[in-house]
């Protein structure tokens, strides 16, 4: 027999052969990294950045939500006891660092918000360098939604045209469980604006157990 | 639990340095009794009249690439955490030459100088020495530097990424080098002693 058996070959020859098919098994066993590196499109990226097409308007949004549109995922970027504390009605809670984890999927419409807009803009950053096509942020944050939707405000001077929009708001602030504010109530009102969240919380909670069962 | 522990905050700066100093003890003593701590058989590297060195580093770098990417691999150590330093082509060779050089000369890389050091070496020191004084004419030279040492940045880029082929191949060629490299210096051994007993 010209084949020595494995055991017959001296110790740092037989090191080297394990070595060998070692080698030869990672070749074909694929990412050890299980794939969390990724290639960027930088251009693309910035290009997506220096328009804005990758906002929502928090107006856009709230009559998307009371005409019962279904087209895209409303996520909430924040932790779970903000989230529970107030969220935008059909969103739905997946912290930044879950993103990669959670149901959303790649040819899903996703709009993103967290307290600010610096926030969801990582959230977009990680979901877009991951192929995600549809990424939005609200544009502001959780805080323009407040401002825009929940408490939107009427200046004394307001012109007519003004008024006019006012109204429009107060219905959809209303519809929110939030409070429009006219001239006079403007300034009280602002300090006690954190308190007024609670209204929405339970009607939130239904939609939201609806929206996970469509995301399945 | 998955590591790189440190990056996922299982432990805080203070006790990384403790780990850091243990591990240093452990390193230190391995190198020493691996003969890293003797400058003539590091210099005995670039003479090919006994190699060791150079075949116990290889065996640790294979050794752990296969570690780290079958740990890897089966989830123990998330690998895109693991922490490397940004690649400046140019400046990094000049870089390794001079080390290089150093080491030829001086029989030590700065590590070894160290172990040999703790052993009571008296060139180890004026190595160590040495070393110091470069750190301090580097740094007051560093603005006449500047523009070389930040040339021709890379980025953070690995071996896998920059050939474009998986982590597995690279592995297997590191592997195929290595023992490539250890059947080529042997044989260099033996010519060199060859030589020597037809010389003497």
């Amino acid at each position: 027999m010209m084949l020595k058996t494995f055991a017959e070959y001296p110790p740092r020859k037989r090191v080297g052969l394990l070595a060998i098919l070692l080698g030869i098994i990672a070749a074909f066993v694929g990412d050890p990294t299980g794939g969390v590196t990724k290639r960027v499109n930088l251009k693309e990226l910035a290009m997506i950045a220096s328009t804005s097409n990758d906002k929502v308007d928090a107006k856009d949004l709230a009559k998307w939500i009371i005409e019962g549109k279904f087209d895209y995922r409303l996520v909430d970027l924040r932790k779970q006891e903000e989230y529970e504390k107030y969220n935008i009605p059909t969103s739905e809670c997946i912290p930044v660092s879950q993103l990669l984890n959670s149901d959303l999927m790649r040819n899903e419409k996703i709009i993103l918000y967290a307290d600010d807009e610096f926030t969801a803009a990582q959230g977009w950053f990680i979901l877009k360098a991951n192929d995600y096509k549809g990424v939005y942020v609200l544009e502001g944050g959780l805080q323009c939604w407040k401002d825009k939707i929940l408490f939107p405000k009427l200046r004394i001077d307001a012109s007519p045209e003004e008024k006019i929009e006012f109204q429009k708001m107060a219905e959809i602030s209303k519809f929110f469980g939030g409070q429009p504010q006219t001239g006079a109530t403007v300034a009280k009102q602002t300090a006690e604006m954190p308190k007024l969240k609670a209204p929405v919380k339970v009607k939130l909670k239904k939609s939201r157990g609806k929206r996970k069962r469509e995301g399945c | 639990m998955t590591a790189p522990f440190y990056k996922f905050g299982y432990f805080n700066d203070e006790v990384s340095l403790i780990i850091a100093f243990v591990i240093g003890l452990f390193f230190g003593f391995v190198l020493e009794r691996g003969g890293f701590g003797s400058g003539r058989m590091l210099a005995a590297q670039f003479y090919f009249t006994d190699m060791r060195v150079f075949k116990v580093m290889f065996t640790a770098i294979v050794t752990a690439m296969i570690g780290l990417f079958y740990f890897a691999w089966m989830g123990f150590l998330d690998l895109s955490l693991v922490y490397y330093g940004d690649t400046y082509l140019l400046p990094q060779i000049v870089g390794g030459l001079i080390l290089g050089i150093g080491f030829v000369i001086g029989g030590y890389c700065p590590g070894t100088s160290g172990v040999a050091i703790a052993t009571g070496k008296l060139d180890a020191i004026f190595y160590a020495l040495g070393g110091f004084f470069g750190i301090f004419v580097f740094g007051e030279m560093f603005p006449l530097l500047k523009d070389f040492f930040y040339s021709t940045h890379m980025g953070k880029v690995n071996l896998p990424q920059f050939f474009h082929v998986s982590y597995g191949f690279v592995l297997l060629v590191v592997i195929l080098v290595a023992i490539a490299g250890f059947t080529l210096v042997e044989w260099g051994e033996k010519v060199v002693a060859k030589k020597r007993t037809e010389n003497k």
